[in-house]
């Protein structure tokens, strides 16, 4: 890891922040599908494992990190201003007038290689992305988040077949399972486990990680590019939606708003508590 | 003429192209052709089959050409459009990701294969949307030509590819970069028609002709329309009659005549086609018998036509 397990945790606290400021400000944004990611980006931007260029993001040898659950743009905003893609001014103006980027992922955004909101795209696209690598012997990585409601959508699985048989060991996806979708839990609605049998029917390997420990992250991506395997790599990061904000947690009702006034400010003085307690 | 097959006089010219640089990719959506065998046989490192998944094909596709591909695509053209429309949408209209998507079975060239395989209506959906160019393919001549110009593209080119072998009606040092060809000149009017409806288009002139009426044709092979080229060619034409193997609704006489409207041009239009009324169809014996069922035999366009004429 190439920060030290507190400053890391620090960091999720700070994005975290940041996450809820720029919704609050702007009166929208998906802030709880960004917290339960939290930590995940915290790991390959801060963990050593992703490599990028803030001073070139279209550097050649980059890692590609596809963001397929693009509802959680406040969260990849916020980690690129923070390393340093654009200024961290801009995130101020998250889905204002004149502002750079809005409540989904826009590709024209420094460090943002796809647009992303319609889900169930960014994951092929990296898959494409990865056998491009294959075919040009590049090094680099493509990574992916994708958000457990996403793998309702048919694509998902078109593409997922597709990246095993065409041993694409370059990729690696990351499902966000935070259980939660729009109006209910996954397994309520239709029942999305036993999740990593259907992956590993699909051809994948296949981990199971807890999604908010940053050490566990990083330590199941630590060899990943020189893993002997030929099959594609998903992590199962179990998580919680809305994670670090108790009161925004395990509710489908913030899925896609912003909390406002007294909500708001109670937001705020949990996501505080939970600092003072860790 | 040399009278083969559209797909073929494509994928012959792709295969040129990609033998001399092996950035260029093909993605079938489990397509056969000899044509195809020939690309798979010889660049096997250049052929991705996605399997019957149209959506995958279109997101794989996209990240190839993020990567620096240049990516061509190929499925039945109901489903190279319509399955992974939105996919076409994001990617490649919002992202203007360029990538060459060839879907073979213009109008009811799939004819006994019944409604599942006509495309009937994927030029009014392809066209709704920004940076997404359609090459109608009339004969084999343009489809080399459009596989040459492909190698170039600067945004999202769907080339709608017939399965029928017409005669070619262009010669071989055509240059289709106007996206529009006066095939036939006339006096009284004008035929504007597209793709395989062209050489319906020359065969009614000709019978016309006998009549001593005296009918231009033109071509329009590639969508948007080139308003400029249809403007100085259509000075002058009080009346125009438009024939698709497509369905009316937004197809090229709804282009034509947003053209029209949006010129002010002093012209009297009618649209042959097929209209929502008759729908999809199962008709069996040949692309002559649905054709008649809408109308759009040789027989009926005529009778259509000197109706209008009288108007």
């Amino acid at each position: 890891m190439s920060g030290s397990a507190g400053s890391l945790k620090n960091k999720s606290y700070e994005l975290r922040k940041r996450v809820l400021d720029m919704c609050v400000k702007a009166g929208t944004g998906h802030v709880t599908s960004s917290l339960s990611s939290v930590d995940i980006m915290v790991a390959l931007y801060y963990g050593g494992i992703l490599k990028y260029d803030t001073d070139n993001p279209q550097w050649n040898a980059r890692d590609r990190f596809i963001l397929s659950k693009g509802q959680a743009s406040p969260l990849l905003y916020a980690v690129l201003a923070d390393t340093g893609f654009f200024e961290l001014s801009e995130l101020d103006r998250f889905a204002q007038l004149d502002g750079m980027f809005g409540v989904h992922l826009q590709w024209d955004v420094p460090g943002v290689e796809l647009t992303s909101g319609s889900l169930g795209h960014g994951f092929g696209v990296a898959a494409g992305i990865a056998l491009g690598a294959l075919m040009d012997k590049d090094l680099f990585m493509v990574f992916t988040l994708l958000g457990d409601g996403e793998c309702y959508e048919g694509s998902i699985w078109e593409s997922a077949m597709f990246a095993a048989h065409n041993k694409l060991n370059n990729l690696v996806a990351i499902v966000d399972r935070n259980y939660l979708c729009v109006t209910d839990f996954t397994e309520n609605i239709i029942a999305l486990e036993p999740m990593e049998d259907k992956w590993r029917a699909c051809g994948w390997n296949v981990k199971r990680v807890n999604g908010h420990s940053i050490e566990d992250i990083v330590e199941a991506l630590a060899y990943v590019r020189c893993r002997r395997s030929h099959k594609p790599l998903v992590l199962i990061a179990d998580t919680v939606k809305g994670e670090g904000i108790e009161c925004l947690t395990n509710n489908p009702i913030w899925h896609g708003q912003a909390p406002k006034g007294k909500d708001a400010e109670m937001a705020r003085v949990c996501l505080l508590m939970r600092q003072d307690n860790e | 003429m040399n009278n083969i097959a559209q797909r073929d006089a494509f994928w012959n010219k792709i295969y040129e192209i990609a033998a001399a640089d092996r950035n260029v990719v093909l993605i079938s959506a489990d397509m056969g052709a000899p044509s195809l065998d020939k690309f798979r046989k010889d660049l096997p490192a250049q052929f991705v089959n996605a399997g019957i998944a149209e959506q995958n094909a279109v997101l794989i596709g996209a990240g190839l050409a993020l990567k620096g591909k240049k990516v061509y695509l190929y499925a039945i053209a109901p489903f190279i459009t319509l399955r992974c429309l939105e996919q076409i949408r994001v990617e490649c209209s919002i992202m203007n990701i360029p990538m060459t998507i060839a879907g073979v079975g213009a109008g009811m060239s799939y004819e006994d294969s019944g409604p599942t395989h006509h495309a009937l209506e994927d030029i009014a959906i392809m066209r709704s949307m920004p940076n997404i160019t359609i090459h109608n393919i009339t004969d084999s001549v343009m489809a080399r030509a459009v596989a040459a110009m492909s190698y170039n593209i600067k945004n999202t080119t769907y080339v709608r590819i017939d399965r029928e072998v017409f005669p070619d009606i262009y010669s071989p040092d055509t240059v289709f970069t106007a996206g529009a060809s006066v095939v036939k000149t006339g006096k009284d009017f004008y035929l504007v028609s597209t793709g395989c409806m062209t050489h319906t288009a020359l065969q009614v002139a000709k019978r016309l002709e006998e009549r001593s009426i005296h009918a231009g044709v033109i071509d329009i092979y590639r969508f948007p329309i080139n308003e400029a080229f249809l403007m100085e060619t259509l000075r002058g034409v009080k009346k125009i009659v438009t024939l698709e193997e497509h369905f009316l609704a937004g197809g090229l006489g709804s282009a034509l005549g947003e053209v029209i409207i949006d010129n002010s041009l002093p012209v009297k239009l009618r649209r042959l086609g097929i209209g929502h009324d008759k729908g999809f169809c199962y008709k069996y014996g040949g692309r002559e018998v649905i054709r008649e069922y809408y109308g759009l035999d040789k027989g009926s366009l005529e009778r259509k036509i000197e109706e209008f004429l009288k108007d």
